[in-house]
C-alpha cells in the first residue's frame, strides 16, 4: 500500500524566493507527523504543495499514491489563516457540509443534517450546528473547521496550526481531540506546530523544516536537538542559515 | 382598498405599459440574482463599470452603421469581452477588482465618445441622453424578447452553476479544494452580469442599471439570513419594486427609471434602519 505522504526531492518558489530546497520525507498511513521549525520555514507551502495549491519548481508530491490534485477528496484540511469572506452568511452545518457536496447546500436535508452533526460531535461541537460562523470565537471556529476536515472520513489530514488563537483552556481540548486522531489506525496526520508540548505528545515522528529538512526522527530527539535550542533561544525568526533558502 | 390598487394598476390596459412591466421585472428579477453574488464578492461598482463599457458598445455599433436597436448585438459581445477582461486583470496582477474596473470603465467611455464622434457627419442623429437614460416605456417587443432570453439564460446558468459560485464565493482556496472550478465560475458570472447590464442599459440607461444589479441584493444583505433567503428577498424587492416604481412613474407623470431606482433605494434605507433596531 503507498504512503500517505510522499515528498520527494521537492523544491519551492515564491515571487523568486526560495522556500523549499532538496525537501524529502514519507508519512505512512496512520501515522502522526509534526512539522516544526521557524517562522518562513516553509511549513505552510509545504502543505500547500501537497494540496496541489502550491506549483513545485522540482521533485513531486504523491498523496495516497495519486498526485495532489487528484487526492484532494480524500484529504481533510484544516487552514491555519481562515480566508473565507466574512459576510457571507454561512453556518457551521453548511461550511461542513460544503466540503461534503462540493457546493454550497443551498438546502440541508435531514440526513445530511445528521451528517454535519455527527462530525461535529466528533470534535465536541454538535452545539455549533447552526451558529453563524462570523460569531464564533476562534476555538469554536477551529472546532467547526476541523469538523469539516473529517466530514469525508479522509485518510490524510492536514493541519495547519490549528492551536493558534485559541485560548490556553481550548487549547488543551483540542489537542485532546488531535490526540484522538493520532490513535486511529487508518487516519495518517501532518500537523504544523509550534507547539513543542503537542509535539512530543502527538507526533510518532517530527520532521524540523528550515527550507530544508534540517532532522527528523522520533520527537524526543529531533527536538531536543533542534527546536529547543532554536524556538525558544530567539532562533525562531532568524534567517536561515541555508544561503540558498530564503525566508517566505 | 381594492379601488386604490384598481387605479394604480389601470395603466396595464396599455400596451406599452405591459411591456415595460415585463421587462422591467424580468431584468429586475435577473439583475438581484446575480446581484447576490456580486455584492457578496464586494464587486458593486463592476455593474456600474459594464454599464459605462457598454455605452462604449452601443457607439461602435452606431459608428459600424447600425441603428440604435441593432447596436445592442455589439455592444453585447463588446462588453462580455470587458467584463472577461476585468476578470484577468484580477486574477493575473495585483491590482484590485475596483481598479481593473476603474481603468475599464474609463477606457471604454472614453472609446464610445470617440466612436460618435467618428461617425459620419449624415448619419441619423443619436440621442444621447436616450443612451445615458434609458427608457423603459419604449421598450420594443423585439428587445423584451431579448431580456426574458437573457434572463432565462441567467436563471437557467446560475441554478446550474449557483452552489458551486456561492461555495467560491464563502472561500475560494477551500473550493478549489472541494473540486469547484473557480475561475471558470468567475468568468461566467461576469460574462452574465455584461449580458444583463446590456440589455439592461436599454431599459432604464446606463446610469442607472448598476443599481437593479446592487441595490435589491444589498438590501437582501442587510436582512437575509442565508444566502437561499437573501436571494428570494433580492428577487422580491426587485419585482416588487419595479412594479410599484413603474405605475408610480406614470401617475406621477416623471421618469420611469429613476422612480424604479428611488423606489429600490427606499427600501435599501428602510431595511437599514429596520436592522439597527
Amino acid at each position: 500500500m503507498s504512503d500517505a505522504l510522499r515528498v520527494r526531492d521537492v523544491r519551492v518558489e515564491l515571487g523568486g524566493q526560495r522556500v523549499l530546497e532538496d525537501v524529502s520525507f514519507d508519512v505512512a498511513r496512520g501515522e502522526f507527523c509534526c512539522l516544526c521549525g521557524p517562522n518562513g520555514g516553509g511549513k505552510t507551502t509545504l502543505l500547500k504543495a501537497a494540496l496541489g495549491l502550491a506549483p513545485l519548481t522540482g521533485g513531486r508530491i504523491e498523496v495516497l499514491g495519486r498526485a495532489p490534485a487528484l487526492a484532494r477528496r480524500e484529504v481533510g484540511y484544516l487552514p491555519q489563516a481562515k480566508g473565507f469572506n466574512p459576510g457571507f452568511p454561512a453556518r457551521a452545518v453548511e461550511l461542513i457540509l460544503a466540503n461534503q457536496r462540493g457546493a454550497w447546500p443551498l438546502r440541508v436535508s435531514a440526513a445530511e443534517r445528521e451528517l454535519a452533526r455527527a462530525a461535529l460531535a466528533r470534535v465536541g461541537g454538535e452545539r455549533l450546528l447552526d451558529a453563524p460562523l462570523r460569531g464564533l470565537s476562534g476555538g469554536e471556529t477551529q472546532r467547526v473547521f476541523l469538523a469539516r476536515a473529517i466530514v469525508n472520513d479522509p485518510a490524510l489530514l492536514l493541519l495547519d496550526e490549528p492551536t493558534a488563537g485559541v485560548d490556553a483552556r481550548g487549547r488543551g481540548e483540542f489537542l485532546d481531540l488531535l490526540a484522538g486522531v493520532a490513535a486511529r489506525d487508518d487516519v495518517a496526520a501532518v500537523l504544523v506546530t509550534h507547539n513543542a508540548a503537542a509535539a512530543r505528545r502527538l507526533a510518532d515522528r517530527v520532521v524540523y523544516l528550515e527550507c530544508r529538512v534540517r532532522a527528523w526522527g522520533p520527537p524526543a530527539e529531533v527536538l531536543d536537538r533542534e527546536w529547543d535550542k532554536d524556538a525558544f533561544h530567539g532562533r525562531d525568526h532568524a534567517a536561515p542559515p541555508d544561503p540558498s533558502c530564503e525566508e517566505e | 382598498m381594492g379601488e386604490l390598487l384598481e387605479a394604480l394598476v389601470s395603466p396595464l390596459g396599455q400596451g406599452f405599459v405591459r411591456r415595460a412591466l415585463a421587462a422591467g421585472i424580468t431584468l429586475g428579477a435577473a439583475g438581484s440574482l446575480l446581484g447576490v453574488f456580486i455584492v457578496q464578492r464586494g464587486l458593486g461598482l463592476l455593474s456600474d463599470g459594464l454599464a459605462h463599457a457598454t455605452f462604449g458598445g452601443l457607439a461602435l455599433g452606431l459608428l459600424l452603421g447600425a441603428s440604435v436597436d441593432r447596436a445592442i448585438w455589439v455592444a453585447l459581445p463588446f462588453t462580455v469581452g470587458i467584463a472577461l477582461g476585468i476578470q484577468y486583470v484580477r486574477r493575473h496582477t495585483r491590482l484590485g477588482g475596483d481598479v481593473a474596473t476603474g481603468v475599464f470603465f474609463a477606457v471604454s467611455f472614453a472609446a464610445g465618445i470617440l466612436f460618435l464622434g467618428l461617425r459620419s457627419a449624415r448619419s441619423a442623429p443619436v440621442n444621447v441622453d436616450a443612451l445615458l437614460f434609458g427608457s423603459l416605456l419604449a421598450v420594443s417587443p423585439e428587445a423584451l424578447f431579448v431580456i426574458l432570453a437573457v434572463a432565462v439564460l441567467v436563471v437557467v446558468v446560475l441554478a446550474w452553476i449557483g452552489p458551486r459560485l456561492a461555495y467560491a464565493t464563502f472561500d475560494p482556496e477551500l473550493a478549489t479544494l472541494s473540486g469547484v472550478p473557480v475561475a471558470t465560475l468567475e468568468y461566467v458570472l461576469l460574462a452574465l452580469t455584461a449580458l444583463v447590464v446590456v440589455v439592461g442599459v436599454k431599459t432604464v440607461g446606463v446610469v442607472l442599471v448598476s443599481a437593479f444589479v446592487v441595490v435589491p441584493a444589498a438590501t437582501a444583505n442587510l436582512v437575509g439570513r442565508s444566502l437561499a433567503s437573501i436571494a428570494v428577498i433580492a428577487v422580491a424587492l426587485s419585482v416588487g419594486g419595479t412594479a410599484f416604481g413603474l405605475f408610480a412613474s406614470y401617475h406621477l407623470n416623471v421618469a420611469t427609471g429613476a422612480t424604479i431606482i428611488l423606489t429600490l433605494g427606499a427600501c435599501f434605507f428602510l431595511a437599514l434602519v429596520a436592522r439597527r433596531r
